[in-house]
């Protein structure tokens, strides 16, 4: 068991790398230098002096290796540089507005969660029934909707048919719980409901699976009632595979806001996101690509432990 | 001259190739009713981008100052936006922004993905490791995040965007087209093949890549559906398609969200647009992925 978590641990490390590498790699093929793109980009006609002088700022006139050895020193004491845009620390800015955007996408795995295992469940046990497909169309649908549409649609019925707007800036959680409510949990509906989509459609397969083995047939006719076969010899043995696309997906949740926090105008990691694509602030994207990647790899690997330690198979292997 | 050569097992079929694509596509229509339903909303998508001058009653870039946000009327069938320019022309028009970069990049991508896993498989060791592991790295980042880092380096114009789409999409279907292509190695006709003296070339393009078609088809139209919500995305956030291009994600923009509630038409249509079309092409997948490849079904 700890031989299997060390070597999970140790391996890591080099898909870490590798994607520092490839970002620090695309942010410096671009044809001139971000430098000179960024402020070209601004105001026609920069001198050479001020371009150099912006180089030398961002450790740019330094050579590769170098800069690469100080990005990656930085990293690792979670210094992520200064924005090219604003000027403040990239962490500064990040910690900002780390608490809103993890709180949606915890109120986002809610909702999934909450949506997807009924649902998945009764649509396997109703197989090829109209109830089935109206959970598949259901599903289907979440999959098919933009998310930054139906947050959308979420604001203009909320103003159409209950004349209220969610309340429009944020305030943090242990201030005021009722209000932070009331305006996250539109932007927690219009995630959920589409990351739902992709686990509903896996606990279906997954207990379809279940209900035919030998153990549930097994305790059918030793005469147990339905709802103690399902909670506890059928849905415990299926969510093995939903809780991996369960964190599959939480891992991945920042796509998700990124667009979703544009429409609710809430300033998370994700509307950061846009506005350094936006604004070209190249030390910011790399930053943010690092980390978001960089958490779905720390996600991936607490996800294998789990695996590890809900599942005797890998346990002892 | 042929008589001394081996004998391909490909060229000893003689199908009529029409007449069995025709069955199949009908025994598909009657099992799979709701495929069937997203194919004939696929080929209704097809004929509005190929018909869009004729069915269009309005130019989508012709500004109307006398009608803007004019409400769904007889003359403007679902009203105008803040520019006067028709929605119901921008939403046809919009289908052939959607297509081209929904096929564009779902094409090159599957394509590539395809060629990288099948190589991946059939040169195993070093080459399978490594490639592998860059396949993990780059699966390592969200879809629209490595999109919009890619327009960020690349700029915005439509093969900008179709590119910064298709490269996030190459790893997950090398990953799946590899899987299948390991077992395929295996197969004695690839011992053949290779005991009768084909090179590399020869093996991978006849004898493995027809035989990983199934999984290509799935992927394909997977990223279809995955590749227009991400133009749409890209598109929302002003990243991805520029005004004044008629694009459903671009519609929603801007002036959509601050008069959403004098015109909501500007807002909901466009979304039902991208809605129908993503559906239509997840529900056809769907189905096509039952009929081609029932192991796949839990994915």
């Amino acid at each position: 068991m700890s031989r299997y978590l060390l070597m999970r641990f140790l391996l890591m490390f080099p898909t870490l790398l590798g994607v520092a590498v490839v970002i620090f790699v695309l942010i410096r093929v671009i044809p001139g230098d971000v430098v000179e793109l960024r402020l070209a980009g601004d105001r026609g006609a920069v001198s050479e002096q001020v371009l150099n002088q912006e180089r030398a700022r961002f450790g740019l006139d330094k050579p590769v290796w170098q800069q690469f050895a100080t990005w990656m020193w930085g990293l690792l004491r979670f210094d992520f540089g200064t924005s090219m845009w604003t000027g403040a620390p990239i962490g500064q800015e990040i910690k900002l507005r780390f608490a809103l955007s993890f709180q949606v996408a915890v109120m986002a795995t809610i909702v999934a969660v909450l949506l997807a295992i009924p649902l998945g469940v009764i649509a396997a046990l109703k197989q090829d029934t109209w109830v089935d497909y109206t959970v598949r169309i259901f599903s289907i649908a979440g999959l098919a909707c933009p998310s930054f549409w139906l947050g959308i649609v979420f604001i203009l019925t909320l103003l159409v048919v209950f004349k209220w707007l969610p309340p429009m800036v944020y305030t943090p959680l242990w201030v005021n719980p009722w209000q932070n409510l009331q305006q996250l949990i539109w932007p927690a509906l219009a995630v959920g409901y589409r990351y739902s989509a992709v686990a509903t459609r896996m606990t279906r397969s997954a207990m379809l699976e279940v209900l035919r083995e030998d153990y549930i047939r097994t305790a059918r006719a030793k005469g147990l009632w339905q709802s103690l076969i399902l909670s506890r010899h059928a849905l415990k043995n299926a969510m093995l595979p939903v809780l991996t696309v369960i964190a599959v997906e939480f891992a991945f949740l920042i796509g998700g806001l990124v667009v979703t926090e544009q429409v609710f105008n809430l300033n998370g990691i994700g509307l950061l996101f846009v506005q350094a694509v936006a604004h070209r602030d190249y030390t910011l994207i790399q930053a943010l690509t690092m980390l978001v990647a960089g958490f779905f790899i720390v996600v991936n690997f607490l996800m294998d432990i789990a695996y590890a330690w809900l599942d005797p198979r890998i346990r002892y292997r | 001259m042929a008589v001394a050569r081996p004998v391909d097992p490909l060229e000893l079929e003689t199908p009529s190739a029409l007449g069995r694509w025709a069955a199949a596509a009908a025994e598909f229509c009657r099992q799979r009713p709701l495929g069937a339903i997203g194919a004939g909303a696929i080929l209704f998508l097809f004929v509005v981008a190929a018909l869009a001058p004729v069915i269009s009653a309005y130019d989508p870039l012709a500004v109307h100052f006398d009608a803007m946000l004019a409400r769904p009327s007889a003359l403007h069938w679902l009203g105008t936006d803040a520019f006067g320019r028709d929605v119901l022309a921008r939403l046809i028009y919009g289908s052939r922004t959607a297509l081209l970069v929904g096929f564009g990049s779902a094409i090159v991508g599957a394509a590539l993905g395809t060629i990288l896993g099948v190589g991946s498989a059939y040169f195993g060791g070093r080459v399978d490791l490594y490639l592998q592991r860059l396949m993990d790295v780059f699966l390592s980042f969200p879809l629209i995040v490595l999109a919009l880092a890619l327009v960020a380096i690349l700029g915005n114009s439509v093969p900008n965007v179709i590119a910064a789409i298709t490269v996030p999409m190459v790893p997950r279907c090398a990953l799946v087209i590899r899987a299948s292509a390991l077992s395929i190695r295996e197969m004695p006709y690839v011992d053949a093949a290779r005991a009768a003296g084909f090179g590399h070339a020869r093996i991978i393009l006849r004898h493995m890549l027809p035989n990983v078609m199934a999984p290509f088809l799935i992927m394909l139209t997977a990223f279809l559906g995955q590749a227009i919500l991400l133009e749409a995305s890209l598109s929302f956030l002003g990243l991805g398609v520029q005004e004044p291009t008629a694009a459903w994600g671009l519609m929603l923009r801007g002036a959509a969200v601050d008069f959403a509630e004098a015109a909501p038409w500007m807002a909901i249509f466009p979304g039902l647009a991208i809605s129908f079309a993503v559906f239509a092409f997840n529900l056809f997948g769907d189905s096509l992925r039952d009929a081609l490849d029932p192991k796949l079904r839990t994915q």
